[in-house]
């Protein structure tokens, strides 16, 4: 006979506010094999726990049932303190009254019926729950990270200076990220390059890091603590084992006019190229759609210098796999662009400002690349059409932020700042010049940020109006900015020499088809989500996979390097085990009666179906039926729900208890 | 020719000052065989001054005319700009606001119909028709006249309510004038205001407003400008040489509609579409690029 304890949460108020949690309690305590039923204010705090520990001591509880919020959110807490209290922790269910009840429900009468329903269904359930004994796997403690900006370099030391290897993979023929092309930083003003490059070096150097630039992620098998990464190395031309990283195969290439994309395009490169002069790997690669060796299979002029002989023009692409126990994704973001956009897009560009179409109209990282001292004009602030030194420059943020009507409605968070950075670099580089500032508002919480924006008005003689862009026109070789000032509230029309616009952040291309790789969720935006917005901020829902940096959402330097390293200590606490406790809602199957059908493998996401031979004691092959490899499946269902002949059961959620629950309706 | 029917509400504008532009507009859809059926006892639209004093009023008034074109079948046809954003406005407003619906229908005393498609002409004209029946069907071809587009701010603005074309890019009415054979320029002010209503109340704001537009077109290197709004086309063509007097300048420019540019490429005679109206006499311009006879 059960002797089931039943546990009622107010959840402060967010549960008695609309359920009348004592008459909950009152209720279950008259249920067939309820031996014990209370609330409490907070059940999950110290005092709550304690009440279920002693509960099922002092009246010798056999299950336990916590009404209160979403299993995901206490599920754990409540099977640990069960399991504390000498009960096998599965012998425990939540029933969720908050989520499935009191925060969708206002009337207090209905609502406090519905409870009850719902905490009697799963008394019914956790009647028939089994003793589960925990899942053990090993763990393979090397860790993935995917992406070489600055989060995942951050990451990567993390880890392997913990004495973990590291793959870092990045798409690239460098490492560095957009934080490479940056010129000066805030809000301290110290160069990017400074604090920047010393880490990709301490990344190539570091003795348990291996470096795959230039490769992509292919695919992604297994789970947490096992997984197999596929990594495309794309061919590049180049011996990374041969090249000394001379350069004489950069000088000596004759094709010299590729708009340089490192540079936004303003500066040239050659068809053999290293991105920037400090790129980690020091090792060229051949853009062979601009390769007149490619095109016409005529020059070859690289080879013939190269004294090592490092170029290969017959490299091809290949595939490698790495065993890794957890993987860091650091992809980054991209800027939005005012051009047109594709049919179907839900992202618009901006016809009012040209869609693109005027040079020197131009984003927040080209300014980077014109401010920058390793950059197309050698640090001086010179305008793309004419290369004269623009004397008035108006800069417009939020364009695509917040703008819901351009299909974007979030703050892209680091733009306030790297405007008033970009002001200051503008003044100190051009003394005469006037620096204009359309905003809507100066989001500069942040420690030290505030004092550095009223520093670019105050100090750098910014001027700041607030009020948006309607439109920008070229009139000669000016470009009118039409806007206004609402604390005026006057139209403004102010003849610019440039025009640099705070351009939105978004996820980089294709981070879609990486989450789906990966199995990892993304919002509508195409970034990646958290487990927990507030208290599982770093780690997906997929267990072992972590995220550092902007692919996540936008963020400047110092929240992505807390991040990277909040994600590396994820991956550390991972490895501190050599075999990782799962959970052990698996399925199983059931052997008499398989037949064999395998509509479970068809259906299973995650590839934890495998064919199992049964043979008689001659080893005559009787017959082959299903094997649920419980290391590999995530407690899904879906097999459960497909199988005709209902030979697979999960645990936990078996038919019966699902039956049970439903007939206590 | 087509089978295309529709059902037409011209607006007050084209039974009064834009005559030319409903006469022009009769005769391209006559030649292009478009039937258009006038909406019997249609009532004006409210225009700029009802939606600025009473929504109510603004939105029964196109909510009636909603319900007058019941009778007739057909998509409703409207050639001006206005007359076009109050209907979609009314839609799109009833559309989500249950609480207006409902005061709409008590203030018209019937049902409100939002369901019938509401076209503008430059549509009818380059996507119902379509452009390359439209480009088969010129018969003058008008090569050498170069053509600044003016939309002004009403055709395809705010982002979501006309959904004529992109709303800050849009090409539609150059796709149409390419198609019979005339050359469009890029220009700085083709979505800017023309300072519309203000025309009468004040006119400085008009004349500095349509002086910006008419210098820019000239610019640009436009011969004339081509508009689908009576309303911009009153400020741009009638007040033209009091802003040319103003502003010491000399544009010259006349401004056709839609219509009376793409009558000319079909062969229709210049008399039937009301070139007389304008202002700016197009005499020489058209004379000069061949367009119509002339000593």
């Amino acid at each position: 006979m059960s002797r089931i304890g039943v546990f009622i949460c107010h959840c402060g108020e967010n549960i008695s506010r609309t359920v009348d949690v004592e008459r909950v309690a009152s209720q279950a305590s008259l249920m067939a094999g309820v031996a014990f039923s209370t609330d409490y204010k907070y059940m999950c705090s110290d005092p709550g726990q304690t009440l279920v520990k002693k509960a099922i001591a002092e009246h010798n509880l056999t299950h336990v049932v916590v009404a209160a919020c979403s299993p995901r959110m206490h599920e754990r807490t409540f099977r640990k303190a069960a399991e504390q209290a000498g009960l096998n922790p599965y012998l425990c269910e939540m029933a969720n009254i908050r989520e499935h009840c009191s925060w969708v429900h206002e009337n207090r009468e209905e609502a406090t019926q519905k409870a009850i329903e719902i905490v009697g269904m799963l008394i019914e359930r956790v009647k028939k729950n089994r003793i589960l004994p925990t899942i053990t796997v090993p763990v393979t403690k090397r860790a993935l990270v995917i992406g070489g900006g600055i989060a995942g370099i951050q990451a990567a030391l993390d880890v392997a200076d913990c004495g973990h290897q590291v793959v870092l993979v990045e798409r690239e023929p460098s490492i560095g990220g957009h934080m490479a092309q940056l010129s000066e930083t805030f809000p301290t003003l110290d160069c990017s390059q400074c604090i920047m490059t010393p880490k990709m070096v301490d990344l190539a150097n570091h003795p348990n890091i291996t470096l795959h630039t230039y490769s992509e992620i292919e695919q992604v098998d297994g789970y947490i603590g096992n997984f197999q990464v596929t990594i495309r190395k794309k061919a590049r031309s180049v011996d990374e084992h041969k090249c000394t990283g001379c350069g004489i195969c950069i000088t000596k290439c004759p094709q010299k006019k590729i708009p340089n994309i490192f540079d936004c395009n303003i500066g040239m490169r050659t068809a053999i190229y290293v991105p920037f002069p400090q790129a980690v790997p020091n090792v060229p690669v051949i853009d062979r759609e601009n390769c007149t060796m490619f095109k016409s299979g005529k020059c070859g002029v690289c080879q013939k210098v190269c004294g090592p002989g490092a170029i290969d023009f017959t490299q091809e692409d290949i595939l490698i796999t790495e065993p890794v126990g957890a993987i860091i994704v650091a992809t980054g973001f991209e800027l939005y662009t005012i051009t047109e956009k594709a049919k179907g897009s839900p992202i618009k560009g901006y016809g009012e400002f040209g869609h693109g179409k005027i040079p020197d109209v131009i984003d927040g990282m080209t300014f980077e690349r014109l401010a920058s001292a390793s950059g197309p004009t050698g640090g001086k602030i010179l305008r793309p059409s004419d290369g004269k030194e623009p004397k008035q420059v108006v800069f417009i943020q939020c364009v695509g932020s917040r703008s819901r009507e351009k299909g974007i409605s979030y703050c892209s968070k680091v733009c306030c700042m790297y405007t008033a950075k970009h002001t200051m670099l503008y003044h100190h580089k051009v003394h005469d010049g006037q620096a204009y500032v359309f905003f809507m508002d100066a989001r500069v919480p942040g420690k030290s940020y505030d004092e550095f924006w009223r520093r670019s008005i105050e100090e750098e003689e910014a001027v700041y109006i607030r009020g948006m862009v309607s439109r920008l026109y070229q009139k000669g070789d000016k470009i009118v900015v039409m806007g206004s000032d609402i604390a005026v509230g006057v139209q403004v029309e102010i003849e610019a020499d440039l025009v640099v616009l705070a351009t939105a952040v978004q996820p980089q291309k294709g981070a879609d088809l990486l989450a789906q790789k990966l199995g990892i969720s993304y919002d509508k935006y195409n970034f990646y989500s958290e487990a927990h917005a507030k208290l599982r901020p770093v780690e997906c829902a997929t267990a072992g996979i972590y995220l550092a940096g902007a692919c996540q959402g936008p963020k400047d330097i110092p929240d992505t390097v807390s991040q990277a390293s909040a994600a590396a200590a994820k991956v550390m606490a991972l490895f501190s085990k050599d075999r990782l406790e799962r959970e052990p809602i698996v399925a199983r199957v059931k052997e008499a009666t398989c037949v064999g059908c395998f509509a479970c493998k068809k259906v299973c996401a995650y590839g934890a179906v495998e064919e199992k031979e049964i043979r008689d004691r001659q080893g005559n092959l009787l017959k082959v039926i299903a094997y649920v490899n419980p290391g590999v499946c995530a407690g899904c269902g879906t097999c459960q729900a497909t199988c005709p002949s209902k030979s697979v059961e999960l645990d936990g959620y078996t038919d019966e208890q699902i039956v049970a629950m439903i007939e206590a309706l | 020719m087509s089978n295309l029917k529709y059902s037409y509400y011209p607006g007050c504008s084209l039974h009064a000052s834009a005559t030319e532009y409903d006469i022009s507009t009769r005769e391209v859809c006559t030649a292009l065989g478009i039937e258009l059926q006038e909406i019997p006892d249609w009532i004006c639209c409210g225009a700029t001054p009802a939606h600025n004093v009473d929504e109510l009023l603004s939105l029964s008034l196109s909510a009636k005319n909603l319900e007058l074109a019941e009778q007739v079948p057909g998509d409703m046809a409207v050639s001006c700009a206005s007359c076009f954003s109050r209907l979609k406005f009314t839609q799109h407003i009833l559309g989500k606001s249950e609480t207006k619906l409902k005061l709409v229908e008590k203030a018209i005393d019937g049902p409100v119909h939002l369901e019938r498609r509401v076209k503008h002409l430059l549509e009818i004209l380059a996507r119902d028709y379509g452009l390359d029946k439209l480009a088969a069907d010129v018969r003058k071809p008008l090569s050498d006249i170069t053509v600044a587009c003016y939309y002004g701010c009403l055709l395809t603005r705010p982002t979501d309510v006309p959904n004529l074309d992109c709303t800050e890019a849009p090409t539609i009415m150059e796709s149409i004038v390419e198609t019979v054979g005339g050359t469009t320029v890029p220009w700085t002010h083709r979505l800017e205001c023309c300072g519309a209503n203000f025309t009468l109340s004040r006119p400085p704001v008009v004349q500095q407003l349509s002086n910006a537009v008419l210098e820019s077109a000239k610019n640009a290197g436009a011969d004339c400008i081509v508009v689908a709004c009576p309303l911009c086309h009153g400020n741009l063509d009638i007040r033209q040489k009091e802003i040319e007097s103003i502003y010491g300048s000399s544009y010259g420019l006349p401004i056709f509609y839609i219509t009376q540019l793409v009558g000319l490429a079909l062969g229709i005679p210049p008399e039937r579409l009301g070139l007389d109206s304008l202002c700016v006499s197009p005499q020489n311009l058209l004379k000069e690029k061949k367009l119509i006879q002339g000593a």
